[in-house]
Order: C-alpha cells, then structure tokens, then sequence
C-alpha cells in the first residue's frame, strides 16, 4: 500500500467520522425536546429563597503572600489545604482560622493540592511536571519545610489538576498539560496509567481538571482545552468511556454531580454546564446574558452542594454565583456582597459535610462561610 | 428526555418538603472540640464593609479618632467612633437614649451622627467580622446594665486612641531617637477612662485575667476574644485592623515567643505557624529607613548585609549609629563603641569625626575617641602621646596615619580585654568566625528568605523547541553559581549523556538501515538497467555491518522502541562501552553519520560524544563544563527550572555603578514550553516577571519542524508565532522582551550557503553585497558579514513585529549560547534592560524613543 493511497484512504475516513458526528449531534438535537429548567417550570417548581444572610463569611485566611490557585478540604471536614502563588502549602484549620502547616514547596509555580482521604498527606502539582507528595506527619527540615516523602514524575507537562481516589488512600488521579491524565499509586510512585496521549480518543489539548466519580471511584471526568469533557474508567486507560462536546472554550473546571450520575463543567466560555454520563446529553447550561461588547467572565472553579440542587461557580471577574441547578437562576451573587473577594475566584470548595464553603481567590486571601440555617438544610 | 430529568430531580431533591439540602444535621458522637456558633441576627445589624487596603490603614492611624468631651449630656457622642457604633446609633435612633439626649438637641446630635457614621464604615472596614461580633456583645450589654454600656463604648475608643498613644510614649524611650514615632499623642483624658485590666473587646475581666496583646497597638485581648480580634494572624499577634503595620519597637523582643494564652488556645502546631509569622514575615521586620548608620538611612539591602555578616550589632533598634568600616566599631552617635562587629561591611555613609562626640584629639580611622577609650589604649600600652591618628584594622593592628609599618597588636595583652570589660567597652567577639558563620547562616536564612522576595529580580527565559534556551541556563549556571550544579544533578546528567549515546548511535543505525536499503533498491534498478546477472552477492554495500554488530545494533533498537533506554543502558553502559565504540568506527556508520544532515533528529553534538564513549561509560566519569552545556534533554526533564544569582562584581566595567546594585538578586526561571501546551493557560502565573527573555535559534530559517496538527512548517515562523502569541497574551502588557538571536555561528555559517530567502517571512532580505567582498582584506574590514546582516534583518523583522503588537521597542541581543563570553553578553544586557527600566521616568516617553530608535536600527541595517 503506496503512501499516497494511505492518506487518501485517511482522508476519506476523517470525512465519514465527521460526517457521523454531524449526524450524532443533529439527531440528539432532535431528541433533546426540553433541559432541565424548562422540565422543572412546567412542574411548578421555583427558585428556592437564598438571602445573602443565608451564608455568612465567618473566617478569611490571610497568610499566602501570592495569588491562592487552589484548595481542599478534608474529609474530616475542618482543615483546608491551600496552594498559592508564593510557593507555598497552606494547612488550615477552618475554625480556628489559624494554619496548622506552611511549607515551602520545591517549585514555585504550583496549580493544585489536594488532601489525602486520611488527610494525613497532602499533593502539590504544577510547573515541574511534577506531583509532589508531602506527608504532614513527617519530620520538619532546618528551614521548617516538609520535605516532600514521594515526587510523582513522568508527565511531559505541567500538572494542572490532582485529587486522591476517594477509597483507596494511595490512588491518585492527576491531569496535565502533555494532553493525559495519569493514575498513581502514591506508595511506590509509579504510574498505574496514563488516559490519552498516544491513543487518538484522548484529549487533542493540555486537560485542566479532573473530578473522581464518589459513588463509583472507578469513574472520573477531565475537562479539557479542547473545549470537551471525556469521562474515563480507571481501568480502561486505553480510551475514554464517553466523549461530551457542547462548550466552545477551555473546559476549566469539572465535577461531580453528587449522586455520581451527572457531571458540571465550567468553561472559558463563560457558561456552566450540566451533563448527563449515560446519555451523553446535555442536559443544562448556567449562563448569564452578556452585551456584545461585555468581557465574558471565565468560569474557574465549581462545587456542587450536598444535595446538588446548588452549584456554586467562581468566575474570574471576582464573582461567585449560586446557581439553581433546577431552575438555572442565580440565587445569589457572592462577589456582591461587601465583605468579597476583590480579585479572580480561583477556586472554591465545599466541605464533606457541606456546611461551609471555601473560596480562594487571586487576592491572596481565602474566605471561608458558613452555612447557618439549619431550616433549610 | 423527560425520564431522565425525573432522575434529576428525584436526584436534587424529591419532595418539596425539603427542597434543597445544602447541608445535613449532624448526627454523630459528640465532638470535643469549639463548635462555632451561630446567633440569629438581623441582616441590618451587621455592618459590612469592604476590607481596605494596610497602606490606606496606617495613613488612618494618624487620624485623630476622638474629640475631648464638652459635657456629659451628649457624652454619647465620641463613642459614635467606635467599632460598635453603627449599632449603637440604630439602637440611639431607636429611642433608648432619647431621654438622656434629648437636652442636648437632638437634631446636633443626629447630624453629627450621620457625619460619623461614614467615618466609621471608613475606619472599621477590615473589621467586619469583628465588629459583627460586637453588635452581638453590646446588645447584650444594654439589656443587662446601661452603664456598663456606656463605660464599654469608651473602652473601647480608648482602645483605638490610647494604646496608639502609650505606643508612642513607649517609642520614643525605646528608639533613641524618635525616629519611629509616626504616632500622634493622643489626648490623656481617655487613658483613664479604660478600666484598668479589661479586655479590649468584651470589656470584662480585670487584671489578673490572662490577656495577649497585639503587637502593634497593644490592645489586649481575653481569651475567649483572642481568635476573633487577631483572625488567622498572618503576621502574628496582631488586631485585624492592625495587619500591616510595622511593630511597637519595644514589643520587638517578644516577637516569636508565644504565651500561654496562645498555647491554650490553638494547638501547638497552630503556635509554630503564627510564632513564625510573627517572627519572620515582611510587616515585622526593622525598616531599613529608621536604621541610620552615618547619618544615611539603611536601603533594604543594606540591613540585609548588616544582619547577615558574622558578627551582626545585637539588638538593633531604629535610631543614628555610627560604623567604622576599617575596624568594626560600631556604636550610637555621640558614645563610645558599643560593639565590634564585622568590619568592611558596605553600610551607611562614611564616618565623621565626632561620630562618638569624643574630645580627646585622638582620631582612630577619622573618628576622635571619648575619654574612656583612650584610657583602655593607655592600658593597652599603645603610645598616645601627642594626639596621634591612628588605623586600627579588624584584627586589632594599629598604625599611625601616613606610616607604613604596623606599631602592635591592641588585643595582644590578655589585660587588655579585662580592662574592656571594666570600661564597658567592646572587645572582639571570642566566637571563632566559622563558627559564628554557620550559626548565623541559620538564625537568618527565614529572616532572609522574606527579604530576598523583594530584592529578587525575576527574568522568565523561554524560547521555542531547540532555540538553545536551555543551554543559556545552564551558560547562567556556570556563569553566576560558584557550585553551578549539585551532586545529585551531576549524577543525573551523567546518567542521561550516558543514555543520550544509546539514543545517538540509535538514530544512526536507523539512518544506516535506511540508505542501506536506498542503496540497495538504487542498485537493483542500476542492474535491471545493465541487465547483469542476479546471483551477485547483494549485502556489500557501504552501509553494511558485520554480524554481530548488527545483532547488538537491533537489540539497542528494539530497547528504544519498547522505551526502556532510561532503564537498560546507564546499567549496562560500561559493558557495551568497547562495542560501542567499535560500531561507531566501523566505515558504514561513519558514511552514514557523512550523510547526517538527512537525519533531522541527530543532533551535532552527537559526533563528540560518540567519540568520547569509553571514557563517557566508565562510573567515575564526572562530565566536563562543555559536556554537561552539549548534554540535550537536561532540562525538559521538568517543565521548569530555576536558577537564583547575583551578577558578580567584576561583570561591572564602569565604576558608577552603585554598590548595592551588587546585592540586586536575579531569578532565572528557564520555562520548557514544549509540554505547556499551546493555549499559554500557565502564563499568568508569570505575571510578577520584570523581563521576558526569549529565545530563538537563528538557524531555523532553514528548518522545518512538525506542527501539532501533523503539517510541517518553517521553524523560524512556529518561533515566530509562539513570540507573537506571548507578547499578545494580556498577562505580558506591558512587559519589556528581550530577543536573544541565538546560534550566531550557525547562522553565520548557514546564511552563505542557504539563503535565508527561504523561509517565506524573509523573502526581502536582500543585502546589499560588495562586489569585492569574501576574502578581500578590505571589504572583510568594512562590510559587514553576511551573517551578521541576516541578524540584523532577522532582528529587525522582530522589532516591526513587536512593534505593530505593542507600539514599543524590543530588546534585541546576539549570542552563541555555547560560548560563555557571548551568554554572559546577553545576560549582562538583560540586567542593563532591567536597570533603564526603573530609570524610564514613565511609558509614554518609551513610545517615543522607540520610533527614534526604529530610524536608527533602520540606518545601520541598510548602511
């Protein structure tokens, strides 16, 4: 078989996958007669009451010196993990407000951290190309640092994302800039597996986030530049279980839906979505109405509450809606209120109990509120 | 469609009972520690407030915050001023207070309230928190006792006021001079109202409470207000509003010691975090400006230097010092020394005569000595006999001024030292010096890390795949680092120039198999041409290999391709070292390494290691400088790297450049771009960079390269096009790049025989070329070279192309990163780029230049 008839052949078979995609996508088009707000207006459901009162600032962390990129609760719901622009590690403890550890890290340049299930280790990722593996529990350095117990190398880019297997204490599942995701076991740092890359259904751009399935921790989604979202089974590296197109920039940010049958994205587009995992559908967009000439935020970081029936999405204009995921109304703005973040939400999490939610912003501070009426829990 | 958002909703919430869950009730064991609390408030009750920023706060220190009280009657008026007051007022509004009032005038009052109130939402604005915890208190207040209420609002005014003031009483004993005293007296009146012992904050307890004070204002705080008062204390026991500003001087010792309260309260984890702080972090540090030493106020890198030599002064403290460089003397003005510490340290001005206001007549280094030293010289049997001027050096050696020999030792008697201490003056540290070193090293490298952050001056140096950028790296290693790398780093590039071998001589065998069969299929044709006969032994070719080394050339193959070259070879590098080498002497290799210009992943470099293989494998092999500057790969093996240095003394040719400028750190952080994606997601991360240096490879005019989407472009134009997109990119505006040409002597050496035509964006380079030139003495004199006119082109497409993005100019400088001259050349200029940055009086002046500047580079293009 001559060169020249193998790239024919290549063409004519790009065409029909084309083709068939266009086919998919008008036909789902067809199928998909309503969304989700429309389904729950025509059932006289409205959009719950959420008065700023509702949830209160009651702790902001000051201590980084840099832009805070990213955060994590424990499971055992009071201590926070923070990673910021001055290379440093944050430990906190939500209560107190006060830090528990603070830790130089070996590069910089650091994107995400993330808690071990037993909170006794925390995972730092960024620049390096590397994952870092910081036990709290070990011994401190002459300058007071912890020194990293394990470094997770062999990502050909930055790691943009990680978050630890919710069962399996030494699993950890990272994202990165070389267009793969990768599963870890933290014990003997090897990679398990790597999602994408050399296989051609993986992401064609650097995957920016991950989110593990909780009720079902075989299961994750990444979030790409490719302006998709791919959801994998850990066990099949080989290709991604489902392919979710829709958003038309950078996919930010993914995450669970609670009950593990859906997942939310955010993106450069300025819109949040909500996707169903078995369908494939889409099944709502969360998008304010912009002016032609308007910025469009970017959104950068979303949480899900306990329930689901709230999204909580930080935009990089400083703004932090709340989100009916039923209704697709924003029920209230947290970048209004007086006390807010003056700069870039960068990233936001809920506690496991739900009760408080923590957001990090480009403002170097964190602020952490609580949720206080237990009415309406 | 419809069953599945019946799931959905199912899923957020079935029944309309509970229509959202937002959180659970909690329903485990119950837990031993604090649950915060939450008190059912009325939104207007709680003053929110936007957090101001420290330097705006200090400015509001200085604000009187009270006015002395008139009369009684409207003696509510001051505490409109406290944190409370918005409360206060509402409740006063609400008719409580009216009675009391209502001689006073009521429409005064209420307008002077309105004033307030702005005042107030200014003054508490970081105290949200705070504050919405005091509306909490003080209604309670009111409901139990009036006048307690009242007592409290003056409290806590008094709080504000009178500790600003008790700080300034305590300054200005404590700093010699007053010249910290930025806090204005405060009227007294209101001292006395505090109730002595009372916390600041709920205004209970009594002395004998245990209370932690902050250390700026001196509020003292209970137990129970501690954590509410001071937040998550960033920089240490300090109120919230206080966050920022500089330290009580006198509260300095205490500084990293943490109380009892504190212990109690957070764990002791949480203690070493916020004593650390409190210690080490930028707010509480000795501000260089009240430091004067000479009579010249310290720069931040004069303290540096001061704190971190051997032998620092003990306790410094603002205030007017004197420092005799040549000895190390070092006291206050107008006294005798106080201590020695490190001589010849470059702090302050230089020293005057009456630095210690001495009046013997005696000068020691140019300063006259007091009384009491003179005596202690007498003791020390130094001749003093008609007021001579003597240099005293650092070890105690002393000379008269304007001779040549050394006339003694003043440390020489043991009686010497005992007659200083009797005196109280300052006899040399006993510590030995190495000693004292390492330990201080250690005291101050956190203290140091803080400043260091300032001082540091970040280069972000970038380029595109193969522009050398890597290579200037590891050039500014060499260049600025006395240890450039460290054991482990030697170790790992030993490793990979070892595997780098394999990876060479596989390429090569690849290339070898292919012209082998090139050659082949070339000379079947030739022979189906001639018609001779087949049975003619078809395997000698020029590219053939012997047997056995075949066998071990498909074994290296086979490793590569099953990707296990980093785990095999630096084992086995020894082993196969001799067959190595013979394969790469054999005649097929070396025709085919002739012809490597056809293999485009070869690089030049491999001809110097292959030749050097035995000595290479060997496990003592250590890798020489130009080694380890040929080595590929070294830094992709993470995506960034980081170098911190200074700029060495020498590197300063002219004499005008100030001394401190010397203690200006650079960063250098060498960012891998291959891997980071071409969507630039990670560039706002640099966005604290002072200079962009970016790399391109002068010779890729004439390479192609593969383009993520599988075409093959002009390298020079993806180089292009990643520059385009970082200066374009919103987290550069503004930022100054500077262009390193790199690969001069490719160029050099390229342009004659390619022309640079060739690659599409430089299709009017068209040179004007003397008829005489080439080997003419005269034209070689006088014309520029051919190379170095396609740097100018190539440099000034770059310019135009900056130019058109950003209307400024950028910085353009030629080098050969594998010459060390050349790379300290480029570095140098980056620092001079730096150095008129912070001249440039402001922007718009910059655009102007840049078109004078465009003419010029215009001119000496064509001319």
């Amino acid at each position: 078989m001559s060169v020249a008839e193998l790239k024919e052949r290549h063409v004519t078979a790009t065409e029909t996958v084309n083709a068939l995609r266009e086919r998919l996508t008008q036909r789902r088009q067809l199928l998909l007669d309503t969304d989700v707000s429309t389904y729950a207006r025509n059932h006289g459901k409205t959009a719950i009451s959420f008065s700023p009162t509702d949830l209160v600032c009651c702790r902001t962390l000051q201590g980084h010196t840099g832009k805070v990129y990213s955060l994590d609760w424990t499971q055992e719901r009071n201590r926070i993990v923070s990673a910021s622009q001055d290379g440093r590690f944050i430990v906190w403890n939500a209560l107190t407000s006060q830090k528990t550890h603070a830790t130089k890290l070996p590069c910089a340049y650091v994107m995400t951290c993330a808690f071990s299930r037993s909170g006794q280790s925390v995972a730092c990722g960024g620049l390096d190309s590397a994952c870092s593996i910081f036990n709290l529990n070990s011994q401190v350095d002459r300058d007071g640092n912890i020194p990293p117990s394990r470094v997770l190398t062999g990502h050909k880019g930055y790691v943009s994302c990680c978050q630890f297997v919710p069962d399996q204490e030494f699993h950890l599942i990272t994202s990165s800039g070389d267009q793969t995701c990768g599963l870890w076991d933290v014990t003997t740092g090897q990679r398990i597996s790597v999602f994408g890359g050399e296989f051609p259904s993986g992401h064609t751009s650097d995957v920016l986030s991950v989110s593990v399935n909780t009720s079902n921790s075989n299961m994750f989604v990444s979030g790409s530049c490719d302006a998709t979202a791919r959801v994998w089974d850990t066990r099949i590296a080989s290709r991604p279980v489902r392919t979710y197109y829709g958003h038309t920039g950078d996919v930010n940010t993914v995450k669970f839906f609670p009950d593990g049958q859906r997942f939310g994205t955010g993106s450069d587009d300025g819109t949040c979505r909500l996707f169903d995992m078995k369908t494939g559908h889409q099944l709502q967009i969360y998008s304010q109405q912009y002016g032609e000439n308007d910025d469009i935020p970017c959104v950068k970081s979303i949480a899900f509450s306990i329930s689901g029936r709230l999204l909580f999405a930080g935009y990089s204009n400083g703004d932090c809606y709340v989100w009916d995921t039923l209704l697709a109304e924003v029920v209230l703005n947290l970048g209004s209120l007086q006390n807010s973040h003056e700069g870039t939400i960068s990233c936001l999490g809920l506690s496991s109990d739900g009760s408080a939610l923590c957001t990090g912003s480009y403002d170097k501070k964190l602020k952490v509120s609580y949720h206080f009426l237990s009415s309406k829990t | 469609m419809d069953r599945l958002l019946q799931a959905t909703l199912a899923a957020t919430g079935g029944s309309d009972a509970i229509d959202y869950a937002f959180a659970v009730e909690y329903i485990g064991p119950p837990v031993t520690y604090e649950i915060p609390q939450a008190i059912p408030i009325e939104i207007e009750r709680i003053p929110v407030a936007s957090v101001v920023s420290p330097a705006y706060l200090s400015d509001h220190m200085a604000l009187p915050v009270a006015q002395p009280l008139p009369s009684p009657t409207i003696l509510k008026q001051p505490a409109v001023t406290s944190p409370t007051s918005v409360i206060q007022n509402h409740i006063a509004a609400g008719g409580e207070l009216s009675g009391e009032v209502g001689s006073s005038g009521v429409v005064a009052f209420s307008n002077e309230l309105k004033l307030s109130e702005d005042f107030v939402n200014e003054r508490n604005s970081t105290e949200s928190d705070l504050s919405y915890d005091f509306g909490l208190q003080s209604s309670v207040f009111e409901e139990e006792e009036y006048d307690e209420d009242r007592d409290g609002e003056f409290g806590d005014q008094v709080r504000q006021a009178g500790a600003s003031f008790e700080g300034s009483v305590e300054t200005s004993g404590a700093a010699s001079f007053g010249v910290v005293s930025s806090y204005q007296g405060r009227n007294e009146e209101y001292v006395r109202m505090v109730k002595k012992g009372a916390c600041f904050r709920c205004l209970k307890g009594n002395r004998f409470t245990e209370k932690e004070a902050c250390v700026v204002c001196d509020a003292k705080y209970c137990s129970g207000c501690v954590l509410r008062a001071m937040g998550s204390m960033p920089e240490g026991r300090k109120c919230v509003s206080c966050i920022g500003s500089s330290v009580e001087e006198s509260k300095r010792e205490r500084l990293g010691k943490a109380s009892r309260i504190l212990k109690r309260l957070l764990s002791s984890l949480e203690v070493e975090q916020v004593m650390k702080a409190e210690k080490y972090c930028d707010a509480n540090q000795l501000r260089p400006e009240d430091v004067r030493v000479n009579g010249k106020a310290l720069t931040h890198e004069e303290i540096f230097v001061l704190q971190s030599c051997p032998c620092p002064p003990s306790r410094l403290k603002p205030g007017y010092y004197w420092y005799d460089k040549v000895s190390g003397f070092w006291g206050k003005i107008g006294y005798k020394p106080e201590r020695i510490i490190s001589a010849n340290l470059n702090v302050g001005g230089s020293i005057m005569r009456n630095a210690s206001n001495g009046n013997t007549g005696i000068l020691i280094n140019g300063r006259e000595i007091t009384k009491v030293e003179l005596q202690m010289l007498k003791w020390a049997g130094v001749q003093c006999a008609g007021s001579p001027h003597f240099w005293v050096n650092s070890d105690g050696t002393y000379q008269e001024e304007g001779q040549k020999n050394i006339k003694g030792q003043i440390w020489g008697r043991a009686r010497t030292k005992l007659v200083c201490s009797v005196l109280s003056l300052p006899f040399p540290p006993k510590a030995a010096k190495t000693f004292g070193e390492e330990v201080n090293i250690m005291l101050n490298r956190a203290v140091l890390d803080y400043i260091e952050q300032r001082t540091t001056q970040k280069l972000l140096l970038t380029g595109y795949y193969g522009s050398g950028s890597s290579t200037l790296f590891k050039q500014a290693k060499f260049l600025y680092k006395s240890t450039p790398f460290t054991e482990d780093e030697l170790q790992s590039i030993k490793l990979l120039i070892q595997t780098n071998i394999y990876r060479y001589l596989g390429i090569l065998l690849e290339g070898r198999e292919q012209f082998e069969e090139e050659y082949l299929a070339e000379r079947r044709k030739h022979q189906s041409y001639l018609s001779s006969s087949l049975d003619e032994p078809d395997s000698l070719t020029p590219y053939s290999i012997s047997p056995r080394l075949e066998a071990f050339g498909d074994w290296i193959l086979t490793a590569i391709a099953s990707g296990n070259l980093e785990a095999i070879f630096p084992a086995a590098a020894r082993e196969y070292a001799p067959l190595v080498e013979e394969l790469w002497h054999t005649s097929a290799i070396q025709v085919t390494y002739k012809r490597r210009t056809e293999l485009q992943s070869l690089p030049d470099v491999a001809c110097y290691f292959l030749d050097r293989v035995v000595e290479i494998s060997r496990v003592d092999y250590e890798p020489s400088k130009l080694e380890i500057l040929y080595a590929e790969g070294m830094s992709s093996l993470n995506g960034l790297a980081c170098t911190e240095f200074f700029y060495p003394q020498s590197d300063f040719g002219e004499s005008d450049i100030s001394d401190q400028d010397t203690q200006l750190r650079y960063q250098l952080m060498r960012l891998h771009t291959e891997g980071l994606g071409d969507k630039l997601k990670w560039v706002d991360m640099f966005a604290d960079v002072q200079l962009v240096v970016f790399c391109i490879a002068g010779s890729d005019y004439a390479d192609v390269c593969e383009t993520p989407d599988g075409k093959f472009a002009n390298k020079m134009m993806e180089g292009a096009k990643l520059f385009e997109s970082l200066v374009s990119h919103p987290t550069f505006h503004g930022m100054d790049f500077l262009l390193v040409l790199n690969k001069f002597d490719l160029l050099d050496k390229m342009v004659e025989s390619s022309q640079l035509a060739n690659c599409e964006w430089f299709n009017d380079f068209d040179p004007v070329v003397s008829r005489h030139s080439g080997k003419n003495s005269r034209g070689a004199n006088n014309c520029a070279t051919m190379g170095q006119m396609a740097f100018h082109y190539i440099a000034l497409k770059f310019k135009r192309l900056f130019f058109s993005l950003t209307r400024r100019k950028l910085y353009v400088a030629l080098a050969n990163s594998l010459d060390s001259d050349s790379a300290g050349a480029a570095f140098r200029y980056a620092r001079e780029i730096l150095k008129w940055k912070e001249e440039m009086p402001s922007p718009d002046e910059d655009t102007l230049n840049t078109t004078d500047m465009y003419s010029t580079d215009l001119g000496s293009y064509s001319g």
